[in-house]
């Protein structure tokens, strides 16, 4: 492989790596930020208990979450730094607005929320999650936004050879976004909700002791899979008139058939599948039925699947180019980038965080598996002064 | 508008290392401030609630260089490339310290943990000074030389001595001004090596229009973002640990 391609694998691991991560933040933030809104207008200790082991599920993914942002942020500047000096006064601005207007508060609210359980009013404390929720979905439309002008060039000129931003408008107008957003905002809230359903599946089907906690549990990870996969497939129906009229070879190539072909099979039929069961809520049927609860445990990793396939789809699809018709891949890599330069970030990056990944994913596991008996998030504090020294006896 | 982003790129780095500088310098000094098991859980706790607000100083002013100084972020990024790789993975590394060391049982696999806090927190410091002193030489072809290093071990001690000051004060009662002072020093080395570029950075500043398109839609946010700031420090500066890192 040549240094394009490694820098493109570079970019396409941890790319993916964030987009699993992430998109399960965006779907669990606001399924937790409910049942902690649920918490403080009933005051039901069960809602207690669910805000805790749900929120230290999404709080454990979180961190990955961030992990492989960093390397995400700072990889335009390391490897493709042909983007930024031909392109990065229009794609600069949605990236900059994301970090300064997005991503700081989401992680100063996240550390008031994860840590300010027995010291915040309560009110205040459940503002948090929702502030921590409003300001990830914003993160995502200022992230598609800078995909969606890679995409398609919307709002700028070429002067110079240099892009240039003439209507800021437009960058949020742009038919690659419109369609997209809410294709992969669905996409979030599906993947939330299937982790939140295999979960309680998991254990109803095991019988464990928290019944009641898991019967309400399914109920809202069932609900939010019909709403996110209905959202998704009806984005991802609508965008088909809006890249014919972009990007007219988009599904050519093998992948972004194969991805397209699995999307629409795969897709459709777990939408099927869960919205033939989700009528036996009713009177907590599917709870009841064991049999259903392997059907729900088989169908909960798809959604995870199906955006990695959409990510392959989006982005191998408009090759060869970076900025769709202007840059090519090739034009945009950092002049004079090595071979050992990049084989040795490559092989440092994807190692490190494929190995946080498999720990991360472990945990979650754990931290499911264990159920609502332990649950480290909201634990009682600890005292600042010192231990005791252990007397020693003589 | 180029100065108002150039004073906004150095209040970020000011702050970046006069906050998150005592985060870094607590964990170099974990082994040695913390003993046994209970005394680094006290200081991870003391430190704990600050972090996630801290590290996003750096965040913001790697937004501020792609959205207002485009041409020079990557120049400067890949100009240092080893030493901006070795950052990062410090960087990941100490979270990952941070985020796993209390999310299963086992002393092994606590004090595994508190050694990636530790080497993360220590490669990030010598990161740092070597980047810095790369910068203020003007990017030579070998940063890692002789002269890099040493300025990564002098960064790494005044951050140690700054973690210091704030387990002193959030732990044992010390008073504020002595924190405040190690704040300053903390940031005093970033700041002279961006007044020393600063002729460079305002040269290479992104158009009028994409500045100005920048502060209009930032500057009626600043309030939430110092508001968010301020209110992490009036949560959890006194009284007892949290308990989750």
């Amino acid at each position: 492989m040549d240094v394009v391609d490694l820098a493109r694998l570079q970019f396409a691991v941890t790319g993916n790596l964030h987009f699993l991560f992430v998109v399960l933040t965006l779907g669990l933030a606001p399924l937790v930020a409910i049942m902690h809104t649920r918490l403080a207008i009933t005051g039901n200790p069960l809602y207690e208990r669910m805000t805790r082991f749900w929120g230290q599920i999404y709080v454990i993914n979180y961190a990955l979450g961030i992990f492989t942002g960093l390397v995400m942020e700072f990889q335009f500047g390391l490897n493709w730094s042909g983007l930024t000096s031909y392109a990065g006064d229009v794609f600069g601005t949605p990236l900059a607005l994301e970090t300064l207007l997005a991503f700081f508060l989401e992680s100063t609210f996240l550390g008031l929320w994860i840590f300010g359980w027995h010291r915040l009013p309560r009110r205040l404390h459940v503002a948090c999650i929702w502030l921590v929720t409003l300001t990830a979905y914003a993160s995502a439309l200022f992230i598609m936004v800078a995909n969606s002008f890679l995409q398609h060039p919307a709002a700028a000129v070429e002067e110079g050879g240099r892009l240039v931003l003439r209507n800021f408008g437009a960058l949020f107008t742009n038919p690659s976004l419109v369609a997209a957003l809410p294709h992969v905002l669905g996409a979030g809230v599906w993947a939330g909700g299937s982790v939140v359903m295999g979960a309680s599946a998991y254990h109803l089907f095991r019988r464990t002791a928290e019944r009641e906690f898991f019967t309400r549990s399914l109920r809202i990870g069932v609900l939010a899979v019909v709403v996110g996969s209905f959202v998704t497939v009806w984005f991802g129906y609508t965008q088909f008139d809006k890249v014919a009229s972009i990007q007219p070879d988009k599904f050519k190539g093998v992948v972004p058939a194969l991805g397209i072909a699995l999307m629409m099979g795969l897709g459709q039929l777990v939408l099927l599948v869960v919205w033939c069961l989700a009528p036996l809520l009713f009177r907590d049927l599917l709870a009841r039925w064991r049999w259903t609860h392997p059907v729900l445990m088989i169908i909960a990793p798809a959604p995870f699947g199906l955006v990695i396939a959409g990510w392959l789809t989006r982005e191998v699809g408009r090759q060869p180019w970076l900025v769709y018709g202007k840059l090519s891949v090739a034009d945009a890599l950092t002049p004079g980038l090595t071979p050992a330069a990049i084989t040795a970030s490559f092989a440092a990056f994807v190692g490190v965080l494929g190995l946080l990944a498999v720990v991360d994913w472990t945990l979650i596991i754990r931290a499911v598996r264990r159920g609502p008996g332990e649950v480290a998030l909201g634990a009682p504090d600890q005292s600042a002064d010192p231990a005791p020294t252990p007397a020693h006896s003589f | 508008m180029e100065i108002v982003w150039f004073t906004t790129f150095a209040v970020l780095l000011a702050g970046y290392f006069a906050l998150e500088g005592f985060d870094i310098g607590l964990g170099v000094l974990l082994p040695v401030l913390g003993r046994s098991p209970a005394a680094r859980d006290r200081l991870v706790g003391a430190m704990a609630p600050f972090v996630l607000a801290n590290e996003v100083w750096l965040l913001a002013l790697a937004g501020v260089l792609f959205g207002a100084f485009p041409a020079l972020e990557g120049t400067v990024l890949s100009g240092l490339y080893p030493l901006v790789v070795v950052v990062l993975l410090a960087w990941i590394v100490r979270d990952a310290g941070l985020w796993f060391r209390r999310r299963a049982g086992g002393a092994r696999w606590r004090l595994v943990w508190d050694g990636a806090v530790c080497a993360g927190s220590a490669g990030l410091a010598l990161g740092w000074g070597a980047a810095l002193t790369a910068v203020a030489r003007g990017l030579p072809d070998s940063p890692l030389d002789p002269l890099g290093l040493a300025g990564g071990v002098a960064l790494l001690a005044l951050l140690a001595w700054h973690g210091r000051t704030f387990a002193a004060w959030r732990l044992d009662g010390a008073r504020g001004g002595a924190l405040l002072l190690s704040a300053c020093a903390a940031a005093l080395p970033a700041v002279l090596v961006v007044a020393g570029a600063a002729g460079r950075m305002l040269g290479d500043a992104a158009p009028d229009q994409t500045l100005t398109v920048l502060g209009v839609m930032v500057v009626p946010f600043v309030p939430f973002l110092v508001g968010a700031q301020v209110w992490v420090w009036r949560t959890f500066s006194k009284g007892a640990l949290p308990t989750f890192f």
